[in-house]
């Protein structure tokens, strides 16, 4: 079926409408993108990078890439400074009037409006807008991308930088019950970045519950706990000293209890989120009804017929998450419009436990034919076989071949794509000595409300980190229990409190009685049995100098989840690296949350995060999504010339992507579509057999001019980053497909020919799309300055973001600078 | 370090996990925000407000007790202001004072004071013949004053429009704050009664949390209010009065009083605004400051009267920063004023009130509430800040224009 006159009108031009738009736009759909802004890329445009001698996975720089490819996807009108006027029913969809004047006749809309700031002036004791050095994250956002933070600090040596956390977020009393999701991560990341830029500083985090969601997180955590101040506790109230002018804010002192002055030089709100203006003005238009909040994350909001949501419109979320939903409601829209999906073809699910037989029931459930390597039952279009037995995994997306065991023999099944998710090992707590005797989380959970014991304490985040799953488990069991009457005391670090409705399940169970106590550290809790059941001791957080006392006659403890042979099995067979924690994770931003460096692999569940159900279902449409709708065969341009090759095979060996494989005559060859065009095949090859595009690259090199400067920058970041830069004439921009085409061959050429300077410039490590390409730059780079006669800033290194600009305008006016002194 | 063992069910966390929404205090999300803005701000000692509600909800009745926190609060509620959860920590802060174990804090002067109001409806202990003979020696001097026969101040007087209630002090130590008032009712051309069956506008049962005490005084008020058929009670300048009898007399009594409530400033802006009352701001040639009385401002929402009032009296109205919700308690409040022993603590406290009073540059200031007054005119004494300190409808009846 061809719908060649469908359109659709997409309202908001940032991470999730422009990841909706490219969907759909690869499906042929005619996509109006409507922004009301001067540009694309919403809010994530504007801010900075997080990396620091790596990429710390904030995904800002995504912004960039996905606002050069909206730009330039021939199915997607841009439509800048509009937004909806008017709309009217049609039998088909819409007739929408555009602020612009132009009327389109889409037949779905998509609503990616995104969010407002929180804004901070609501709050008048926080003196925002009227002390200078009181900022939103936004604006440090923003003065770290154009560098202009140190100077704003006045160069001070050793500034003392507060943030407080939650303003406009988890606040009843504003009506704004729900926290914004993505405000820890982002301060946590900031004060990272701080210390990198500014080694001497002083950093206190205030926050209420640090949510430290997700793997990388708790580990980012961790890491800063021991560099910057992490304080429990918000302050709502910021003094100026009359004296020097500096920002006062009154704490309590940990060990004390007193209240203490602690006095700053900067002060960062960090802000929550509000659905956007544009939002609100249009929901009458739209026929739509959103929660209290302003959001659709809650079953009493409601979307019109014909309108699908995605992104922080929907409901806070980072933009790795707004991505994923902009895929699933393209995928939903193009369901809906009848589009032909991509043949319903063999999926494998992979992994033993019920995260994979969920996942595999559903894609079963869906049409896809779909065989589970794991437990669970076979149903209409799900085949179950052993988990243990897969010996190889080879191929390429769209055709990987499984070798495995069964029944003695051996067999082969291919697959077009494979969704890794091996259970990881839940290890129980209560072998520990002075938790003998205590019970599961999920095993309390289990319990039947009559035969719950009178007194119950729940132990968070004590001898492992606390989870999403398991917060969420405790909130609902605690208040399950006291409901039915029982005394519940939850003690812990922190709550947690994902998810939409995280904050207002945790006020619940306040509200029924459930109680709950803080500790800092375990060392801070002596845990004793009793003869009816423990006594726990513990110093409360929240009073200095007290020791308080608990009895119980149940103690119960999440379990928690490691990386275990699963995961191990399923990296080894699938090619893939574990990530820093040992689960199965891309390091890269560009394949997450579910892709792999290798298409047609996906890895789903908690293989890869801190992942509970809800993530889950999420994770899953964006799979579907992609397999239904993987938009038109990429094609890199890369090819092996088969009258040079040698079949040395160095290809086949250093493709990140495993996009090379032996054909039937035993000759390499490139599969187009699981190629991601890096051209580290290219830059390898001894026999210069692989040919493409960018060979052309060495000829240009031999053409420069003298005395020029040249930068030698990744497509993906560094040539993005220079975009908006007008370049002086004496420098001259060459785009590579990654840097690490950027060999020690290329550099002589462009020295020879009489560059004066080269400057190659690429992802952070552990944001090349390509896993090493920038490591190698790098040590090309090395190797060059290692020959004879090469003075040491002749070619430089450095590692410039899609959203860098100012670092790379820094980085080449130095260059120049140092060149006019030679 | 103490060791305290988690009881649940005390006196305390009862009487506290019982109230609705807003003040139950097992909502505390412990988000830290009221230990920012307590006013004692970075004074030495002092309350901590979050170990305050965490002691109170976790059942440490005796650590709170001992932490000798409750009589140092000065229940201002600024630093519940911006509480997430909507909690009052004057609820959670009385209420512990009430309890059993708290017995023993309470100051001698409030106690007796309480005693005094109970048995003879005067906290200063004035008889019901000192009141009479008191008022009506006033009464003489102002038909005097006023040259006029009809200039009238009656006690116990039936189907008046208005009942007044006076601040203590306005019976003894400033008797001319009695005539200033007198003045107001006179060019209001209305009729006014004082009551010898309660002399005084305080209610001590507030501070000391003590439901019973605080429901008997107003009861007294109220009670007495309809027996003399007014059609209006006008509160005296008096911050927990204003808060009593406007927010918490019909949860008290378990009724609407039958008659309406204003205070002495709001009175004179609502005679102003008819154009009866009229005032010659010329008298006041000067800018001045106001001061938010916390029980009549942020607690009550009583915010605006005081100062249209002033701007009719004088040369325009300073606020001092931060103000209105976010404003500084005098320093005097909760009772600390109340007990004779605390001078030195409440110079203290005060310290936050007197650098903003500073920081205005004028030499006026005024304020709608008479123990802010008193609280307000010693810091300027010993701050040295040079400051004459005035009350709101002080000042309106200095600038009284009397048509005759």
């Amino acid at each position: 079926m061809t719908h060649s006159s469908d359109s659709v009108l997409v309202l908001g031009g940032g991470i999730a409408g422009m990841a909706a738009a490219q969907t759909l736009g690869d499906s042929n759909i005619q996509v109006h993108l409507a922004e009301t802004a001067d540009r694309l890329g919403g809010h994530a445009a504007t801010w900075a990078c997080m990396a620091t001698d790596e990429c710390r996975q904030c995904g800002a720089c995504l912004a960039d890439d996905m606002v050069h490819q909206t730009g330039c996807h021939s199915n997607i009108s841009v439509h800048l400074n509009t937004t909806l006027d008017r709309l009217e029913k049609t039998k088909d969809g819409f007739t929408a009037h555009l602020t612009s004047g132009e009327t389109v006749t889409p037949a779905r809309i998509i609503l990616a409006t995104g969010f407002t700031p929180f804004d901070p002036s609501a709050l008048s004791g926080l003196q925002f807008g009227r002390h200078d050095k009181v900022i939103t994250t936004a604006r440090l956002n923003q003065m770290l991308k154009a560098e202009t933070l140190a100077g704003f600090l006045g160069n001070a040596p050793q500034p003392e930088i507060a943030f407080i956390q939650c303003v406009g977020s988890r606040n009843r009393t504003l009506d704004r019950d729900f926290c914004s999701q993505v405000c820890c991560k982002i301060s946590l990341r900031h004060s990272d970045k701080l210390l990198h830029l500014l080694p001497d500083a002083d950093i206190t985090l205030f926050h209420m519950d640090l949510q430290t969601i997700g793997k990388e997180t708790r580990c980012l955590a961790a890491d800063l706990s021991t560099r910057i101040t992490l304080a429990q506790g918000v302050p709502a109230e910021i003094l100026t000293d009359p004296d020097t002018s500096r920002l006062r804010v009154i704490v309590e002192d940990p060990d004390t209890g007193a209240r203490v002055a602690k006095t700053f030089d900067l002060v960062v709100l960090s802000i929550g989120m509000s659905p956007s203006e544009e939002l609100n003005r249009m929901a009458g238009q739209l026929d739509v009804r959103p929660n209290l909040w302003g959001f659709f994350n809650t079953p009493d909001a409601a979307l019109a017929d014909g309108i699908h949501v995605a992104g922080c419109a929907a409901g806070p979320k980072d933009i790795l998450g707004s991505r994923q939903e902009g895929w699933t409601a393209a995928a939903a829209v193009l369901k809906e419009l009848r589009h032909d999906p991509a043949p319903k073809a063999d999926i494998l699910v992979w992994g033993d436990g019920h995260n994979a037989d969920t996942i595999a029931r559903t894609l079963a459930e869906n049409g896809h034919t779909t065989v589970c390597f794991g437990r669970g039952a076979a149903v209409d279009g799900l085949t179950v076989l052993d988990p243990g037995r897969i010996l190889s995994v080879d191929g390429t997306a769209g055709r990987f071949t499984v070798r495995y065991e069964q029944e003695g023999g051996r067999s082969t099944l291919t697959c077009r794509a494979i969704i890794a998710a091996p259970e990881p090992e839940y290890q129980t707590l209560a072998g520990q000595a002075d938790l003998s005797g205590a019970l599961d989380l999920t095993a309390f959970a289990g319990t039947p409300a009559g035969q719950l014991p009178e007194q119950t304490a729940i132990l968070l985040d004590y001898a492992a980190p606390e989870t999403k799953a398991g917060s969420r488990l405790a909130l609902n069991k605690a208040l399950e229990a006291r409901n039915a009457g029982r005394k519940i005391t939850v003690i812990m670090n922190k709550m947690l409190v994902h998810g939409a409705q995280g904050q207002q399940i945790y006020d619940q169970a306040r509200k029924a009685g459930v109680k709950f106590l803080r500790y800092n550290i375990p060392e801070d809790i002596q845990i004793q049995k009793t003869d009816t059941g423990f006594s726990l001791t513990l110093k409360e957080t929240t009073l200095p100098g007290t020791i308080v006392t608990l009895h119980c006659d149940q103690l119960v403890i999440p379990e928690t989840s490691v990386p275990g042979p699963g995961i191990d099995n399923a990296a080894r067979l699938l090619k893939q690296e574990k990530d820093r924690e040992g689960f199965l994770q891309s390091p890269n931003v560009r394949h997450r949350l579910t892709q792999s460096p290798r298409k047609g692999i996906y890895f789903a569940g908690p293989a890869h995060d801190d992942v509970d159900h809800t993530d889950l279902a999420a994770e899953l449409d964006g799979i579907m999504a992609d397999l239904d709708f993987p938009g038109p065969a990429q094609h890199a341009g890369v090819e092996i010339n088969q009258k040079k090759c040698a079949q040395c095979l160095t290809c086949l060996r250093i493709c990140p992507h495993q996009a090379i494989f032996l054909n039937e005559k035993d000759r390499p060859e490139i599969v187009p579509n699981a190629c991601f065009g890096c051209h580290l095949c290219v830059a390898n090859c001894p026999a210069l057999a692989i040919e493409s595009a960018s060979s052309a690259l060495d000829q240009a090199a031999e053409e420069r001019e003298k005395d020029q400067t040249v930068v030698l920058a990744c497509q993906r970041s560094a040539a993005l980053a220079a975009g908006p830069l007008t370049l002086p004439d004496p420098v001259r921009l060459i785009s590579v497909p990654c840097a690490s085409r950027a060999g020690v061959n290329l550099m002589l050429k462009l020295l020879v020919a009489g560059a004066a300077k080269v400057i190659v410039a690429g992802c952070h490590g552990g944001n090349c799309r390509s896993m090493n390409g920038s490591t190698r730059a790098r040590e090309e780079v090395s190797r060059l300055l290692a020959l004879p006669g090469i003075p040491p800033d002749k070619v430089t290194w450095h590692s410039v973001a899609a959203n860098e600009t100012q670092k790379l305008a820094r980085i080449i006016s130095d260059t120049r600078i140092s060149s006019k002194d030679l | 370090m103490e060791t305290a063992i988690l009881e649940k069910d005390t006196e305390l966390s009862r009487l506290l996990n019982r109230l609705t929404q807003g003040d139950n205090i097992d909502e505390c999300l412990t988000c830290g925000i009221c230990n920012s803005r307590c006013t004692w701000f970075d004074q030495q000692g002092g309350p901590v407000p979050r170990q305050i509600v965490r002691m109170a909800l976790l059942g440490l009745e005796r650590e709170l007790v001992d932490s000798r926190m409750l009589w140092d609060c000065l229940i201002c509620n600024r630093c519940t202001q911006d509480c997430p959860m909507g909690i009052d920590m004057d609820q959670v802060v009385t209420k512990a004072r009430g309890t059993a174990a708290a017995g023993d804090q309470i100051p001698e002067d409030i106690s007796k004071g309480i005693k005094n109001r109970l048995e003879l409806g005067d906290v200063n202990g004035l008889t019901k013949e000192e009141f009479v003979e008191t008022v009506e020696w006033v009464a003489e001097e102002f038909a005097d004053d006023m040259e006029d026969p009809n200039a009238l101040i009656l006690h116990d007087q039936p189907d008046c429009k208005f009942l007044y209630l006076p601040n203590p002090r306005e019976l003894g130590i400033n008797l001319m704050h009695l005539t200033a008032m007198a003045k107001l009712f006179y060019a209001m051309k209305e009729t006014w009664t004082l009551s010898s069956n309660h002399t005084d506008v305080t209610n001590w049962g507030y501070f000391v949390g003590k439901t019973d005490v605080e429901e008997q005084i107003a009861r007294r008020v109220v009670e007495t209010a309809e027996a003399l058929n007014i059609e209006t009670l006008v509160l005296s300048e008096c911050g927990h009065a204003y808060h009593v009898l406007n927010c918490r007399v019909e949860q008290l009594l378990g009724r609407k009083p039958g008659f309406n409530i204003v205070s002495m400033p709001e009175l004179c802006l609502a005679y102003a605004k008819k154009g009866i009352l009229k005032f010659d701001p010329e008298i006041h040639p000067y800018e001045i400051a106001y001061h938010d009385p916390c029980n009549i401002a942020r607690k009550s929402g009583g915010y605006d009267a005081p100062r249209e009032l002033l701007a009719l009296c004088c040369q325009g109205v300073r606020e001092l920063v931060p103000n209105r919700e976010d404003g500084i308690c005098c320093g005097g409040g909760g009772g600390m004023l109340q007990d004779s022993g605390t001078t030195k603590k409440r110079m203290s406290t005060g310290k936050p009130k007197a650098d903003q009073m500073r920081a205005t540059g004028l030499e006026h200031l005024a304020t709608a509430c008479l123990s802010c007054h008193r609280q307000l005119g010693e810091l300027s004494t010993h701050y040295e800040l040079g400051m004459k300190v005035d009350t709101v409808a002080g000042l309106a009846s200095e600038c009284l224009v009397l048509s005759h």
